[in-house]
């Protein structure tokens, strides 16, 4: 069965020559608005049909699940992203030689000196993967993990490689790997988005790393801030100021009742609806999607965003309330109750990794505050059942230098790095591929960012070389014409 | 001549009795109790009130503030005038009189372990020749500089650690001299320490290092990661941006008579060649609201539709531009478009998010300058050098200090513990931010490295630095507990013109009386001495409160109107001495490397037109370089905004970055064409939007022909007008303007005025209020609070240089035009207005259409709403009576209890219902 909901449902040849013609950004939408009218509000007699958008049957949706094109291994992705590029050696790729040779010169095109990590690796799990003392928690899952030692990525800047990574493309506006797997799979629960990104990054390329592009609107990450209260004094401001709010604002009406809300919906669907017709400006689709998703999460969102429904000991475990976890710890039960829930992308950002200098302290304070949230994020997963069709990925948008910058810092280093997938039909305790002895350059599997796209895909079900919307006249893919799979890290 | 005004209690300060004529012997510790206000144990040039010519003198070292080194310094001088020449006395001695035994292997290891890394780590920040900073003369980088020591002498006598200063000092035994200064070393290290004197302080550090000064000289780089060559400077000058731009001819195109003027020559030639063809011209009413909108950020008004309408003149598209571009809401929509490339805000943001109070002169002199049509290059060097520039009367000069707040109003971590750092910190927000907002260019790329992209070397970076670090920011904070580097402001001349601010309200003034009594009543309790940290963090805290909120106080007068003491603005002035920046070897402030001579990015200065900066700290070179029409960015990065926000995208798509990574120009020979057009108009922005305003191009209509759509899906050639969505401030704006309510006079000044301090908690919550429902660029932007309904429509954060703004489409938009309480309240005014029109449905719908849209409901649409309204009422009538809810209280107000069941006046909701579902149309946000 193919996937291709753009260009190649089950409409008829009508169809697939009118978005042919239409040629880009026109979804189903269009299609619903000219076609059968009859359906999505106007009749020609200009009356109000009140469709009433619940659990749809409509095969028209852009959200509805779709079938995979192979059995998928995940059927959710929580990403754990590490926005300004964590040192590998000194996380998840150990490196003896560099304590050997600690201080020399590194030689060669590289002007700095070997640094050994400051910190100590131990042998974790049955598997033994050598993992850093700065992760006791995540280290008790080493058997669920599944190591890419061997990344690499185009360049060492952050906004280029933040958006590459998330994109595949940092030159051009391209959708984000959260919405191509939306558009591809489509979501379980319509109460909620497909794709939610918890607390985005407003740098490095803000709402590109989680925008639709050329997709319909629908696909879009939605923000949702949770563990930025105080920052600012945000939540003091729920009434009136903004960014730092807690969760999901607005979520009902001192005013209208849901039955009143919804005729007012309807009338303004119309109104948008015939727009379309007349305008055919796709951006109006993702207006009315919006508008619906709304409608619908106002349901939902209270109840699930309210973390004191989850036990003491629960909150305790991931670590929320205590300072130094509490921020990624709420996000990280939020991801685990947004996943059951059946979101089908997640998106955590933890900024603060850019290294340059005092690296020591830095980063033990940076891996404090996520450690135990991940670890009990792992042991929830496994305990729900869930860890097995959940695709956990950690990383960010490359590595750091082996060598020193100053006394104690890494520089930024985009030739090897490591991130590491866990659950979702991956092989655990197992590490795939490897940077040189000292850590700089990946020399045995390696992967690109477009190979690591495409094993992403693959895991959900997907062909990335299938997945695809015709966009100016050519067919656009998240790997664009790359991307290998790593089959050896299939479980 | 204007002054700096210091923020605390002048008046409570005494002066200094000795005629200025004297010399003056005064010691370090008089001046600290007389003039630091702040207590941070330094005086600065503001908090110094005896004039300049003094402060001078004292400052013997020219940093610009007067520290126990000045006078250090001067009493070594006339220790040094006075010295015997008696071999005996200590620093006398020469370090040739020092024998020098080579320490054995072992001696070698325990310093190269024990004592080299805290000498590194701890000490030669200040005492290093090689560094460049030798504070009381000591330099601890090399054996002799120990020997010959300080201006207290030899700091180490080796084998006797008790008499050895360096241990004393180490130890914070000695009352004078405690080092490290920022805290006490570790007990084993003192002990090391002492062991190493004990042994007789081998050092294996003979050599002095070379003199940093001469190092400047030899003109070689740092050897860090990519370096970048003279030649790739070279080659870096034919790069196309870096290159002048030079007007071409305009194409003929084929196609005649479409073309008005040049622009639409330039556009159809390409449209030609991809086989494009120009789409009809939109209807006028599309094209009076795109225009109307894109001008002043307003819908049209339904008077100024009919006008148009009726106006048959062939001039009526011109009339209209030119009304539109003389309204003062010109300058408020696109003096908020430089705003967003200035990253203005009112608060410092970051952990410790401080309010600037005054930030908001610079707002208003944004709107002003684009108002008058302030030439660019003008425009560009009042804001970065505008206290240099001569001036007529002092309200010009007034305008041309506010206008220097530009550099005063980034972000800042005010909890910064090292204060070179924060120096630095501060100097590359003022470089990354002029350099990408002017330029185009990233220069601060080049700060720990050279440019990884750009021919920009590192030395370029430090050769602006300088010119920074030899100015004084003025940002107008108070020191309290996270909150260092208290900063004054500047203090405008008398007649200045300039309006003294908002009233402070009655909530306002109530909160802060409420924080400041509770502070007053803090500090008289009488502290237990043995009070633990806590406790006196609180005094601390309560202390600060006080300062302030006297500062606050004396700004206002009892019933809230602002005194002349708040005739104060943000800016920058020049320091009393210029110097020079060290390259700092990846930018870490503890390795300092050669100096670089004061300067400009070599890449786009041709190698015989650098400027030579004459006099002060060099920013008025640095601004006139900017503005030149030899630098090839700075017109090119202009026009490109200006087309922007004209047509949705730039002829570059990357406005703030037209480096190497930067995407290359759709139409390269009509952005030069552009560039040196605006140079020649004299740089005047109405007369560059005028041009594309009048195009026939920004006639067209938005649909894109089935060709342009396979062929230039992003409408790169603009075959057609691109539909946009309208910003933040303008969907709010226009909500406002529907209802009738928005107050289009300027408010004067800001709620954060009568603020001072952190803003958070009950303060930011109930002081920020607005008086009355003003234009969205007036509402407050404290960073990190921006009002949520501009954050939701992608407002520019105001931490970044922002050239283009986001256009998301998400739920949470919608969750906040069905949801939000002011959006509720703008529709009912909105509904009340409809119903003021007609009793009859028809009218009121054609009246809420065009007031919302700007023209006439169709037949599809009237029948859509009618039926809408029909089946509203309904609902309204036989909806049961809601139960009292927690809400209930803040349920819709009910009418006219009778015996029956309650009723609601279902009118007035029906209609607000409607004009809220007309808000979140996507007709309203969207301009074609």
């Amino acid at each position: 069965m193919s996937i291709d909901p753009c260009c190649d449902n089950e409409g008829g040849a009508s169809r697939r020559s009118f978005l042919k013609s239409a040629a880009s950004g026109f979804g189903w939408l269009a299609f619903a608005g000219i076609l059968s009218e009859q359906a999505y509000g106007f009749d020609l007699g200009g009356k109000l049909n009140k469709v009433r958008p619940g659990i749809p049957q409509d095969p028209n949706d852009p959200l509805a699940p779709k079938q995979p094109h192979f059995a998928a291994r995940a059927k959710r992705v929580i990403f754990l992203n590490m926005a300004g590029a964590p040192s590998h050696v000194d996380t998840f790729d150990y490196k003896p030689r560099l304590a050997t040779d600690n201080g020399k010169a590194a030689g060669g095109k590289l002007r700095g000196n070997w640094m050994a990590s400051p910190f100590k690796f131990t042998p974790s799990g049955k598997s033994g993967l050598p993992i850093s003392e700065l992760f006791p928690n995540v280290a008790q899952h080493a058997d669920s993990l599944c190591m890419l030692n061997g990344m690499y990525t185009d360049l060492p800047a952050h906004p280029q490689a933040s958006v590459k990574l998330h994109t595949g493309n940092f030159q051009f506006v391209r959708p984000s790997m959260g919405a191509w797997i939306s558009y591809g799979l489509g979501t379980v629960n319509r109460n909620l988005p497909s794709f939610v990104t918890l607390s985005p990054d407003r740098g490095n390329g803000g709402a590109q790393n989680y925008g639709a592009a050329f997709l319909p609107a629908i696909h879009q990450g939605t923000p949702i801030n949770i563990g930025r209260a105080g920052r600012g004094g945000g939540a003091a401001l729920a009434n009136r100021g903004g960014g730092g709010d807690e969760g999901v604002a607005n979520l009902k009406s001192s005013r209208f009742d849901t039955k009143e809300q919804r005729e007012q919906i309807d009338f303004l669907q119309a109104l948008n609806r015939e727009r379309l017709r007349r305008e055919k400006d796709p951006q109006v689709e993702g207006v009315i999607e919006s508008f619906e998703l709304a409608y619908r999460m106002q349901a939902e969102i209270p109840d699930l965003l309210d973390l004191s429904k989850e036990p003491k000991a629960t909150q305790d475990m991931y670590g929320v309330g205590e300072q130094d976890t509490d921020a990624f710890a709420r996000q990280c039960l939020t991801a685990r109750r947004l996943a059951q829930a059946g979101v089908r992308y997640i998106q955590i950002t933890k900024g603060g990794w850019d290294h340059h200098r005092n690296l020591k302290q830095a980063i033990t304070d940076s891996t404090k505050a996520i450690d135990k949230p991940i670890g009990a994020l792992l042991a929830d997963l496994a305990r729900t059942g869930m860890l097995k069709d959940t695709l956990v990925m950690w990383g960010g948008e490359f590595g750091r230098t082996p060598y020193a910058q100053g006394n104690d810092g890494r520089d930024h280093n985009n030739k090897g790095f490591t991130m590491w997938l866990a659950g979702g039909g991956v092989k655990g305790g197992y590490a795939h591929g490897a940077t040189d002895e000292h850590g700089y350059e990946a020399v045995a599997g390696r992967l690109s960012i477009h190979d690591w796209h495409a094993t992403i895909l693959h895991l959900m079900g997907v062909d990335h070389t299938r997945l695809t919307c015709q966009h100016a006249g050519r067919d656009f893919r998240l790997t664009d014409v790359h991307g290998e799979v790593a089959k050896d890290i299939l479980a | 001549m204007s002054r700096i005004r210091t923020l605390s209690l002048v008046a409570l300060l005494a002066s200094v009795a000795w005629s200025q004529t004297q010399s003056p012997v005064v010691s370090f510790k008089t001046v600290r109790r007389l003039y630091d206000k702040n207590r941070d144990g330094e005086v600065t040039r503001a908090e110094y009130t005896r004039g300049d010519e003094l402060f001078t003198k004292l400052d013997a070292d020219g940093d610009g503030v007067l520290t126990e080194h000045d006078f250090a310094t001067k009493k070594e001088a006339r220790n040094e005038a006075k010295k015997p020449t008696d071999p005996n006395v200590p620093g006398a001695s020469t370090p040739d009189a020092t024998p020098v035994t080579p320490p054995t292997a072992e001696q070698s290891a325990f310093f190269e372990k024990h004592i080299r890394p805290v000498l590194v780590k701890d000490c030669m920040t200040c005492h290093a020749t090689g560094l460049g900073d030798v504070k009381a003369d000591l330099a601890l980088d090399y054996r002799d500089g120990w020997v010959k020591g300080g201006i207290n002498g030899p700091a180490i006598v080796p084998g006797d650690p008790e008499s050895s200063l360096l241990i004393s000092a180490m130890r914070y035994s000695d009352s004078d001299v405690k080092m490290p200064p920022k805290g006490k070393l570790s007990a084993d290290v003192i002990r090391d320490f002492e062991t190493w004197v004990r042994m007789g302080a081998p050092d294996p550090r003979v050599d002095a290092p070379k003199n940093s000064k001469e190092a400047a000289t030899d003109g070689s780089l740092p050897k860090v990661g990519r370096t970048v060559s003279k030649d790739e400077i070279e080659a870096g000058r034919k790069y196309w941006s870096f290159t002048p731009p030079a007007k071409s001819v305009p194409p003929v195109p084929k196609q005649n008579g479409w073309a008005f003027n040049e622009v639409d020559q330039f556009l159809l030639a390409e449209m030609e060649k991809k086989g494009l063809a120009p789409a009809p011209d939109a209807d006028r009413r599309s094209w009076l609201r795109r225009v109307t909108f894109d001008v002043t950020g307003l819908p049209p008004t339904i008077e100024a539709l009919d006008a148009f309408e009726k106006d048959k003149s062939t001039d009526a598209h011109e009339k209209v531009i030119d009304r539109l571009l003389n309204s003062p809401q010109y300058g408020e929509r696109w003096g908020r478009h430089w705003l967003d490339v200035a990253r203005y805000a009112e608060s410092t943001g970051k952990e410790v998010n401080v309010a600037y109070p005054h930030a908001w002169r610079y707002r208003d002199y944004v709107i002003d300058a684009f108002n008058r049509d302030r030439p660019y290059d003008r425009f560009l060097i009042e804001q970065l050098a505008g206290d240099l520039m001569p001036y007529q009367d002092a309200v010009q000069q007034s305008t041309q200090l506010v206008a220097t707040g530009f550099l005063a109003v980034g972000v800042k971590a005010l909890n910064t513990r090292d204060r070179r750092q924060f120096e630095h910190d501060l100097a590359d927000e003022q470089i990354d931010t002029t350099t990408q907002a002017m330029l185009g260019l990233t220069v601060a790329c080049a700060r720990c490295h050279d440019h990884k992209f750009d021919p920009i070397p590192q030395s370029d970076y430090y050769a602006m630095e300088g010119i920074f670090l030899s100015t004084d920011t003025l940002y107008g904070t108070f020191r309290a507990p996270q909150t260092n580097y208290p900063s004054a402001v500047i203090e405008l001349p008398k007649d200045n013109g300039q309006p003294k601010g908002a009233q402070m309200t009655a909530i306002q003034r109530t909160v802060l009386k409420g924080l400041y009594d509770r502070a007053k009543q803090l500090v008289e309790t009488p502290v237990d001495p043995k009070a633990d940290v806590v406790a006196r963090v609180r005094t601390a805290q309560a202390n600060a409160t006080i300062a302030q909120y006297d500062d606050v106080f004396s700004r206002f007068d009892k019933d809230g109107n602002p005194t002349d003491r708040n005739l104060v603005a943000m800016g920058v002035m020049d320091r009393p001495r210029p110097r020079e920046a060290r390259i700092l070897d990846r930018g870490e402030p503890a390795k300092a490397l050669e100096l670089v001579k004061r300067g400009v990015v070599q890449v786009i200065t041709a190698s015989d037109a650098a400027p030579t900066i004459k006099k002060g700290s060099g920013r008025l070179e640095l601004a006139e370089w900017i503005a030149s029409p030899a630098n090839p960015l700075t017109a090119r990065v202009m026009v490109n905004r200006i087309w922007l926000h004209v047509f949705g995208q730039g002829l570059v798509t990357t406005p703030d970055n037209f480096g190497m990574t930067g995407n290359r120009p759709s139409h390269p020979e009509l952005m030069d064409w552009m560039a040196v057009q605006f140079v020649e108009d004299g740089w005047s922005v109405k007369q560059t939007l005028r041009r594309l305003l009048l195009s026939h191009a920004y006639r067209m209509d938005s649909t894109a022909s089935a060709k342009s759509a396979s062929v230039d899906p992003e409408n790169v050639y603009l075959s057609h007008m691109s539909t946009r969505r309208l910003e933040a401030e303008a969907i709010r704006d226009a909500m406002m303007a529907s209802a009738g309510v928005l107050e289009l006079e300027r408010p004067e000044g800001s709620p954060v005025g009568a603020l001072e301090g952190r803003v958070n908690g009950d303060l930011l919550r109930r002081g920020l209020a607005m008086q009355k429902p003003v234009r969205s660029v007036y509402l407050p932007i404290l960073r990190d609070v921006v009002p949520e309904g501009l954050e939701i429509f992608d407002f520019a954060e105001p931490s970044f240089v922002t050239g283009e703004r986001e256009r998301t489409n998400v739920a949470t938009q919608a969750l906040y035009i069905l949801n939000d309480e002011a959006v509720t309240a703008a529709a009912e005014a909105f509904a009340q207005r409809c119903m003021r029109e007609s009793d009859d449905d028809g009218p009121r719908i054609e009246f809420a259409f065009l007031t919302a849209y700007g023209r006439k409901p169709s037949p599809n649409e009237t029948e859509a709403a009618r039926s809408f309204l029909r089946d509203f009422r309904a609902l309204q009538r036989t909806d049961a009576p809601t139960p009292p809810t927690q809400e209930g209280a803040r349920r819709r107000p009910r009418v006219a209890r009778g015996n029956a069941a309650p009723r609601v006046d279902v009118e007035k909701e029906t209609w607000t219902a409607f004009c809220q579902a007309l808000f979140g149309s996507a007709e309203f946000r969207y301009v074609d």
